[in-house]
């Protein structure tokens, strides 16, 4: 069986700024899969590109074994690419519920049904209690799990998530990797940028190390940490970030 | 929940069918030509706000040009009735497809557009639109057209004894735009008019075709106000180019729907009814006397309401709803 | 006359890009500029170009109370922020001309070109031939202060910085409304020393300022919103264009060119000129 996503050799340069070098990636159907690293590694042009906000400036994209390469994201997103925002971006003037049916007419274009799919998706996210409160007014980490749900909304094959644990207290972590499982138990293939490598770790199938644009080691989570590139990677970036 | 939804959706159906029943019966008890004249102009322009609030109000795309595609229906409906003898129901609908198809061929460079760049530009285009027609002989120029009197039928959309037709016509144009706004409301078009104007990125990742969303906004906003138009210029039989293009009416579309309430169903109707009838109020009683008193009365209001109220006359209504949903 | 757009434009590219905000009294500012102008001369007989600085400085304290009294709420506006401040700005223009309506010129009267326009020439034609050319002349002098200004001093990068994070400024002890009230000053005053000067080959009438407006968001937004200097390179191009039309095209056309020009400019570049924003 092929992969559900590939990047082949994808490269993405902004004027004399080389963010991405010959980036080749490719994540399982079923997978959870975590692309990490330090800040500035490339994570999120590389996750820009595969969700299709820019193309790239060489190389391809395969998605469902189709070049999805030149597509632009709101095509992608109805071939089955679902994702989230490192900024949330929420629709703050609309409710929670019609957050989610935007995300579910791409699927259901009677809107009854697409209400129906939006509460099931709510129910599933455990936002069902908030359907009806206008999205501005909610708490960040209930913003960060309507993300969530809109993309979810959609039915992809494929869920991008950007750094959605971030920033969250301990339980609201907690309650967050526990949706995350319980959304690959659907059968939606899950491909996570995370920069905290400690959050994503124990979640993950596999890990992609992205550091100066390259991948540099891609393994079992468990290797990974061990790796003593990764943590010179790391180590390098702490550096600078408490300098 | 669900069951909330519907029932407020049926609920918003029925207070307008009424609102309309009544408004249908209040020339049996206002017979002065004055007001009845008032009540057409607060009608129609109900209908234009409401228009022109599909695309700036529900999909957040900020036209003060609209005023292009008001005198766009005029101009077409009297052309082609003055030169060609086309019934101006013909040219009505003729002058809206023309109106669409302009917003749609306008739409390619100016949805690139953002902000203020895109305000300025609407504006601009209008004016240039007003400056074309002013300078185009064969429409009449400056000098504009006179509507040759035919005599009162419904054919020709024609009536110099009574106002009355008029007034159940503006009713009608009221009604459908309010209503073509009631259904787009919870269809998939509504939802991503809201999410483009919300976020348009976010809109694209969950599969909105953001600039499609824009031009179907656009194309239906323009129809509606070019019927408008059309509707306008056989009200008044004399239209120049000023008269129907000039910059008042882009702004004057605008005013009700922010006043009452951007992006709502209900904002614009009830914009209209407060500020139409003052608008004229002032001008004829303060106006004549003052002189300027009405400019500082009327402007007054606005400041004051679009501060106290940004969220327009509206939420005066929903206030309490909105704060129970808070918390 | 190009300079004298760029002038306008400069006043209100402070107010519209520095501080983001849109100001549609605009044109209203520089009504209120031709008439103080106009009224120190006829009462005081000062020249306007003597009283320019008067008028600049009677307009700084307009605009800083204007932004005290109804902008500053419309920026607190939660929602529709940009709305709420077209729509009071605009209702405080029409107040404006109501005003103007009621108090100057009851009778729409206007003030006739050649009784104000041949005694200032006599007056300032000891030095220049043309007011004109003096306006050409003060245009580039304030120009020059106001880049001089917004680049070089503590003031200016207190006001672009309070733009950026407003939050972050009152940290470290900038109170907003004062930098913003002295922006909204600053923009007035512009505009009143614009309108001191056009005050000397222009009709003056309540609604003059509406004819400027137009032309003087085109020039902003062709120059790039939050760019001074783009501003000033915009009134240039705008007075230029103008000129070209007025020789191709029936006067009643002229200001097509100047519109289409705007069109073609963001078309290519969607902010401008020298846009930032």
């Amino acid at each position: 069986m092929t992969a559900l996503l590939e990047t082949r050799g994808v490269w993405q340069r902004f004027g004399g700024l080389v963010a991405n070098s010959d980036v080749s990636i490719s994540v399982g159907r079923g997978e959870i899969v975590g692309l990490i690293g330090p800040n500035g590694a490339g994570k999120s042009t590389l996750f820009n590109l595969i969700a299709g906000v820019l193309p790239p400036t060489q190389g391809s994209i395969w998605f469902d074994g189709k070049d999805v390469t030149n597509l632009p994201a709101a095509e992608r997103c109805q071939r089955g690419v679902g994702r989230t925002f490192q900024v949330v971006k929420s629709f703050e003037t609309m409710t929670v519920i019609d957050n989610v049916i935007v995300g579910a007419l791409v699927r259901n274009t009677v809107m009854r049904e697409a209400r129906r799919k939006a509460h099931e998706v709510l129910e599933f996210t455990g936002l069902a209690a908030r359907a009806d409160v206008l999205a501005s007014d909610l708490v960040p980490a209930e913003k960060r799990r309507l993300e969530v749900a809109r993309a979810l909304a959609t039915e992809p094959k494929l869920l991008l998530l950007d750094e959605v644990l971030t920033g969250l207290t301990p339980t609201e972590a907690q309650t967050g990797v526990a949706l995350v499982r319980k959304v690959r138990d659907t059968g939606i293939t899950v491909l996570m940028v995370e920069h905290v490598m400690e959050i994503v770790m124990p979640l993950v199938d596999r890990a992609i190390v992205l550091d100066l644009g390259k991948v540099l080691v891609e393994g079992k989570p468990s290797d990974v940490v061990r790796d003593p590139k990764v943590i010179s990677a790391y180590l390098g970036d702490r550096h600078a970030v408490s300098a | 929940m669900d069951k909330n939804f519907a029932a407020r959706r049926r609920r918003d159906l029925i207070i307008a069918a009424l609102l309309a029943a009544l408004a249908a019966l209040a020339p049996l008890f206002v017979k002065n030509v004055y007001i009845q004249n008032i009540m057409v102009l607060t009608l129609m322009y109900a209908a234009l706000s409401q228009s022109w609030n599909i695309l700036s109000g529900y999909c957040g795309q900020i036209s003060l040009g609209h005023a292009l595609y008001f005198g766009i229906g005029a101009y077409t409906t009297e052309l082609l009735f003055t030169k060609f003898g086309v019934l101006p129901w013909f040219g009505m609908l003729a002058g809206g497809a023309i109106a669409a198809v302009i917003a749609m061929g306008l739409g390619y460079p100016f949805f690139r557009l953002r902000g203020h760049y895109f305000v300025i530009a609407t504006i601009v285009i209008a004016e240039i639109g007003l400056l074309l027609f002013q300078n185009w002989e064969w429409a009449g120029a400056a000098m504009g057209i006179t509507i040759p009197v035919r005599g009162d039928s419904w054919l020709k959309f024609q009536f110099m004894r009574s106002k009355l037709p008029y007034f159940y016509f503006a009713l009608a144009l009221c009604c459908l735009a309010w209503f073509v706004t009631w259904w787009l409301e919870d269809s998939k078009w509504g939802f991503w008019w809201r999410a483009v104007k919300d976020n348009p990125e976010a809109a694209e990742s969950l599969g909105v075709v953001v600039f499609n969303s824009k031009m179907g906004a656009a194309a239906v906003s323009a129809f509606l106000v070019a019927i408008g138009g059309a509707f306008y210029a056989q009200f008044l039989a004399y239209i120049d180019p000023e008269s129907v293009m000039g910059f008042q009416f882009s702004l004057l579309m605008a005013l009700p729907a922010v006043l009452g309430g951007i992006g709502t169903l209900w904002g614009p109707v009830l914009g209209a009814v407060i500020l139409i009838p003052m608008t004229e109020l002032t001008r004829s009683y303060i106006g004549g006397s003052g002189r300027g008193v009405d400019l500082i009365v009327y402007g007054g209001l606005i400041v004051a309401i679009s501060l106290a109220l940004p969220q327009g006359l509206v939420s005066l209504f929903s206030r309490s709803k909105a704060k129970g949903a808070t918390r | 006359m190009g300079l004298l757009y760029g002038l306008i434009a400069v006043g209100l590219a402070l107010i519209f890009g520095l501080m983001d905000v849109t100001n549609f009294a605009h044109g209203e500012f520089l009504m209120i500029g031709m008439y103080a102008s106009f009224f120190l001369f006829t009462f005081f007989a000062i020249d306007p170009l003597l009283s320019a600085p008067l008028v600049a400085a009677a307009l700084f304290v307009f605009g800083a109370v204007v932004y005290l009294l109804i902008v500053r709420f419309a920026m607190r506006a939660k929602a529709n922020a940009g709305m709420v401040q077209i729509f009071s700005t605009f209702g405080l223009a029409i107040v404006m001309r109501g005003l103007a309506q009621l108090f100057f010129t009851p009778d729409y009267r206007s003030i006739p070109h050649s009784w104000l326009g041949g005694k200032t020439i006599s007056v300032a034609g000891i030095f220049l031939p043309e007011p004109q050319l003096v306006g050409a002349l003060v245009s580039i002098l304030a120009f020059a202060g106001l880049y001089f200004f917004i680049h070089r001093t503590d003031f200016g990068r207190a006001l672009e910085a309070t733009r950026e994070d407003p939050g972050a400024v009152a940290l470290v002890g900038i109170d907003k409304n004062r930098v913003f009230a002295f922006g909204w000053g600053l923009g007035a005053a512009l505009v009143g020393l614009a309108g001191a000067i056009m005050a000397v080959f222009f009709y003056i009438y309540p609604d003059v300022g509406a004819s400027f407006a137009l032309i003087a968001y085109v020039t902003v937004a062709l120059g790039g919103f939050g760019s001074v200097f783009g501003a000033f390179a915009g009134g240039i191009i705008v007075g230029l264009v103008e000129a070209v039309t007025a020789l191709m095209l029936p006067p009643s056309l002229k200001s097509v060119g100047i519109y289409a020009v705007y069109l073609l400019v963001v078309f290519i570049r969607p902010r401008g000129l020298f846009g930032s924003m």
